[in-house]
């Protein structure tokens, strides 16, 4: 059930900042980084954050292959594929993410929030539109592992539930005409 | 919360005197009555874990037996989660009180329905008292150097090495290791500037532990060309902005910052 301990891979990610003035009197900030391996001991300076990327991209591809390493070719190939499309994109999408934290932390973080909320609103939103009631998210946003078990078997019902009531509706509604 | 000088002097009696002592700094080791826990004593893995994983949670509150789970025992759930839990429970009860009397309460694990926290007030925790101690430090900074001084150096003798290193693959230590590392680091950094004019040789032995613990920490060049200039060694002074310069330029492709070279202009001009 649980997941594999060889499937996890973490990372320790530090940032100094360095604010000075350079000689011609300009402020300047520097970021000093130093990305670690949890599970392998390696560990990586960067000034850039694309270092960072690739340094997780290779622990995570050495992962991948690790675990694709009882596969057939061909499903290797399409594995890889894949991973390499995700990280196509992270390695686009996450420097520019972190810069703009660094730039505007604040808004970066209310975006990100606004973002959450919306996600959140939408899921609601279309599980009211199902069930014809309303539903609080907040409720359950804390919830347990088992609470959370318990919900997605009720989703689970009610989408039968519903299923059935489809059905029944059709058939009606063909005996009708 | 306020520090005072009896905080410090409170501190320092446990460490002599508690009847538990817990060391999670440099190596795990537990002592009671002043004498070391074996491992057999902690028997199987599972029930060091758990307790270590409960040090490492000290400042939240209780954990729920899913949070346990979830955190360190991936593979264990449902009943067999219980089981484990319960002789995980019973193995951490019998080294913390040994001699407890059937039908009593525990007194430092603590459990509610399903979950658990350590109480560790009546303990000697290495890595607790190393951060009080800090504190203790920064809170009378200003106003009171030489308790500043004392703190810093009861905390820094805690720290013989990182967090909980037998756990080094286990990532739900790796983020207490980082903060407290970072911790020691800047504390080194900022006992070494206080010792700077009164005591430049200790100074300077402290910005060599720093360099030992992270290697690019440029506070920690910059503070050691100063204490060897002070003690009027000009050459090694010279020697540590070199490998300064070669470090930053090695590990990030950059130079030392402006405020480390205007040490290095004085040092050569004076």
């Amino acid at each position: 059930m649980a997941k594999k301990k060889d499937d996890t891979v973490s990372f320790v990610l530090r940032f100094t900042q360095k604010i000075y003035e350079t000689e011609s009197g300009e402020q300047n900030v520097q970021w000093r980084g130093n990305i670690k391996h949890v599970q392998g001991e390696d560990e990586k300076r960067f000034a850039e954050f694309e270092d960072a990327v690739t340094f997780m991209q290779e622990k995570l591809a050495d992962l991948t292959i690790q675990g694709i390493e009882d596969k057939s070719p061909k499903e290797q190939k399409g594995i890889l594929a894949k991973n390499f499309e995700l990280w196509k994109k992270m390695t686009v999408d996450s420097p520019k993410l972190v810069l703009d934290a660094l730039k505007d932390p604040k808004k970066q973080l209310s975006q990100v929030q606004a973002q959450v909320s919306q996600i959140g609103d939408n899921i609601t939103q279309r599980i009211e539109d199902r069930l014809g009631q309303r539903l609080d998210i907040d409720e359950w946003r804390a919830s347990s592992k088992s609470d959370h078990k318990q919900l997605v078997e009720k989703m689970d019902e009610l989408t039968k539930q519903l299923a059935d009531l489809t059905k029944t509706v059709k058939k009606l509604s063909g005996k009708k005409k | 919360m306020s520090l005072t000088t009896n905080d410090f002097d409170k501190l320092v009696h446990l460490k002599e005197h508690a009847l538990i002592s817990i060391e999670t700094l440099g190596q795990f080791q537990m002592t009671r009555e002043s004498a070391p826990v074996s491992n057999k004593e902690w028997g199987r893995d599972r029930t060091l874990q758990l307790f270590q994983f409960l040090l490492t949670s000290r400042n939240r509150r209780a954990l729920h037996k899913e949070q346990i789970a979830d955190r360190i025992w991936e593979d264990v759930a449902g009943k067999s989660l219980d089981q484990t839990l319960k002789v995980a429970v019973h193995g951490i009860n019998k080294v913390l009180e040994p001699n407890r009397q059937k039908r009593t309460d525990p007194k430092y694990l603590i459990r509610q329905g399903a979950t658990y926290r350590l109480d560790i007030n009546d303990l000697f925790l290495d890595v607790d008292a190393f951060e009080t101690f800090i504190a203790i430090g920064n809170q009378h900074l200003t106003e009171d150097t030489t308790l500043s001084i004392a703190s810093y150096q009861e905390a820094l003798q805690l720290y013989n090495g990182v967090f909980l290193p037998e756990r080094m693959y286990d990532d739900w230590t790796s983020s207490e290791r980082e903060r407290l590392q970072l911790m020691a680091l800047n504390t080194i950094v900022e006992l070494s500037e206080l010792l700077l004019e009164t005591n430049p040789a200790e100074s300077i032995r402290l910005c060599q532990q720093a360099l030992q613990i992270d290697h690019c920490w440029e506070e920690a060049y910059r503070i050691q060309m100063h204490g060897y200039f002070l003690k009027g060694n000009r050459p090694m002074a010279l020697k540590t902005f070199k490998k300064c310069e070669e470090v930053l330029e090695e590990e990030f492709g950059i130079s030392p910052l402006p405020e480390t070279k205007v040490v290095l202009k004085m040092i050569k001009e004076k």
